[in-house]
């Protein structure tokens, strides 16, 4: 019990320490940030609930008003901007990439969990995203797809990143990988 | 029945014996534990305060099985850990401090006013809103000290509590243990911070080779590790 | 750890947190359910009004939360320039601007502390069903203790890193960071063990 809840704090606080770290820029300027590749790594890590309750636990302190998003913002604002929908997306996303890890236990993890990270923190949130953003912007589903595109490229290098981590991190922390245990 | 009673103590982690066959009665006042890295000192401190119970034998305290009955544990044992930040839960000193004061029941009115009187007995009174993650190793350390003493365990055990803290800290925290009842059980590599204690307890490769008063045990103790250090044969020191 | 309260303390910190909650709620939807410019305009300009009340430095303050709309209301502006429905475009960004503020405002008139007092009231009857609410008020402080401490880790294996190569260590430093953060996580609920763990029948936060 106190085991679980600490690394759910912990994959909160390391959500948050992700957007801290200063955002990179690709190729056609757009800006990409490491806070997303923490909503994959806590569902491809701690598996599909406790993933999605870390992310549910970093969105209260956002609402509570912490300035834990990247680029310094939080507070009520983040659910009413118009890519709020990205944000309201991030637990179905790391449950999604969680639930991927947990069942698709052939193939070698960092595919796994690359593959679990491109559908869950790529697919799954993209769809929350676009929709919040027609809603916010009155545009339709397939503009608001071409207008968030850019960020894909962005996305998909995360979760190959993402990928390589949890790798990496099996092998030297075997029992910290709860989402197969 | 009182005191720590340890009988026949065995501990293996990762497939490897790290305690084996300890035993002893501490019914003391002051009790020191000493042994090179890797002894198994830290584990035994575990062991006694009941963070893990033990794959053989029995830890009791005052016939209570700290391991099992956690809520008496709350008011039986505090335990200090080696690493200051392994220890801090809050964000905040006075959070930090109050905490297992709430924990034992105590409204969180109450919890803040005794965890103030706590900072003020040391002098810090000023540091009640500070940051955890601000202070120094050694303040860390103090803190850990001071939210452990204020919830007022019969037993404390204490892991190199003073490896970060300047000396008129420690002075001040020795007479502060001079002034309550608790028995302490204090792990050191320091012989000269066992003054005045009433056993020594020496363990090495996870067995207790010797245990009796600190004239019997502490120049043996020193002796040894002098002998030790001397060598080069660094393969000796392989934990 | 810094909350996006203002400092400048205005009247709107007095007011109950619950009650600045429900308001937002009820104004953001209604701001949603209208189509009509002029009700937009008149509510933006009520927003601006309610900053206003504060003061000029709140309002320049709440200005800067605001930043992050920009490309937002510019790709608004070229879109409806060209397709020539600057009504409709206009309603999009009336409506973006007064309920991102709208928002902001009562966040940076809500102390932490009222805020987590309301969540923990929002929860209660979870407790009923044997959700331990109290493991997530204990959550959220763990959160801002372990928050710095991570950001601490990783500068310092950077340090070490460096130390002993050219080159930069990049995104290898998650690696151990993460494995050092996991360990200490596990440190942390030996103490919180130590301390008697999550106990459901003590009081939490509320006296
Ligand atoms: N989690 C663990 N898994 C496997 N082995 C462990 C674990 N923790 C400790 N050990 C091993 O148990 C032995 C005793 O460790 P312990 O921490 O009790 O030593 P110690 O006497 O406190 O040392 P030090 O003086 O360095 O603090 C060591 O050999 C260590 O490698
Ligand atoms: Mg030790």
């Amino acid at each position: 019990m106190e085991r679980n809840m600490t690394r759910i704090a912990l994959f909160a606080a390391l959500i948050a320490a992700l957007g801290l770290i200063p955002s990179l820029t690709l190729a056609f300027g757009v800006p990409i940030t490491a806070q997303s590749m923490g909503v994959m790594l806590a569902g491809a890590i701690l598996g599909a609930k406790r993933g999605a309750l870390a992310v549910l636990l970093f969105m209260a302190l956002v609402a509570l008003g912490l300035p834990l998003l990247a680029g310094g913002r939080g507070g009520l604002g983040a659910f009413v901007a118009p890519t709020s929908g990205f944000f309201l997306g991030w637990p179905v996303a790391a449950f999604v990439t969680g639930l991927i890890v947990e069942r698709l236990r052939s193939g070698p993890l960092a595919v796994t969990v690359a593959l679990a990270s491109i559908i869950g923190g790529i697919v799954v949130m993209y769809a929350f995203g676009i929709v919040g953003m027609s809603m916010a912007l009155d545009k339709t589903l397939a503009e608001c797809t071409l207008l968030v595109t850019a960020f894909i490229p962005g996305d998909i290098i995360k979760a190959v990143l993402t990928g390589l981590i949890t790798q990496a991190l099996a092998r030297s922390r075997p029992a910290a990988l709860l989402s197969r245990s | 029945m009182t005191g720590v009673e340890l009988r026949d103590i065995g501990v293996t982690l990762a497939g490897r014996p790290v305690l084996q066959g300890v035993s002893a009665r501490l019914e003391e006042p002051r009790v020191g534990i000493v042994g090179r890295n890797g002894s198994g000192k830290t584990t035994l401190a575990r062991v006694i305060a009941g963070l893990v119970a033990p794959d053989a034998g029995q830890a009791r305290i005052d016939g209570a099985d700290m391991a099992a009955d956690r809520r008496a544990a709350l008011a039986t044992v505090g335990i200090i850990f080696q690493n200051p930040d392994h220890q801090i839960i809050f964000p905040t000193v006075l959070e930090e401090i109050a905490f297992g004061l709430t924990q034992q029941g105590q409204r969180p009115r109450a919890a803040e006013a005794a965890a103030r009187a706590m900072l003020d007995r040391f002098g810090k009174g000023h540091w009640a809103p500070a940051a955890t993650h601000s202070l120094s190793q050694g303040q860390k350390q103090l803190l850990c000290l001071m939210a452990v003493l204020a919830m007022r365990p019969r037993v404390v055990v204490m892991d190199e509590p003073f490896s970060g803290l300047d000396i008129p800290t420690r002075l001040q925290l020795m007479r502060y243990l001079d002034g309550i009842a608790a028995q302490v059980v204090m792990i050191t590599h320091d012989p000269g911070q066992l003054r005045g204690f009433d056993r020594i307890l020496w363990l090495e490769g996870g067995r207790l080779i010797a245990d009796g008063p600190p004239d019997a045990v502490l120049p043996r103790f020193e002796a040894q590790m002098r002998e030790w250090g001397g060598l080069d044969d660094l393969a000796h020191l392989a934990g | 750890m810094i909350s996006l309260i203002s400092p400048v303390e205005t009247w709107a910190h007095r007011i109950p947190a619950g009650a600045k909650l429900l308001a937002l709620s009820a104004l953001t939807v209604a701001l949603f359910l209208t189509d009509r410019p002029a009700v937009l305009a008149a509510a933006t300009l009520a927003v601006i009004a309610l900053y206003l009340s504060a003061g000029t430095a709140f309002l320049r303050q709440g200005a800067r939360h605001l930043r992050m709309l920009w490309p937002f209301l510019l790709l608004i502006a070229l879109w409806h320039g060209l397709t020539g429905q600057a009504q409709a475009g206009i309603v999009i960004a009336l409506r973006l601007l007064a309920a991102l503020a709208l928002a902001n405002f009562v966040t940076m008139t809500t102390r932490l502390t009222d805020m987590i007092a309301v969540l923990t009231w929002v929860l209660s009857p979870l407790r009923r069903l044997g959700l331990p609410t109290r493991a997530v008020t204990l959550a959220i402080a763990m959160v801002l203790r372990f928050t710095p401490m991570l950001v601490e880790n990783g500068q310092r294996l950077a340090l070490s890193w460096r130390a002993r190569s050219p080159r930069r260590p990049g995104w290898r430093i998650v690696v151990p960071m993460a494995a050092l953060a996991l360990d200490d996580a596990d440190h942390v609920a030996e103490a919180l063990r130590a301390r008697g763990g999550i106990l459901n029948d003590i009081p939490d936060g509320r006296n």
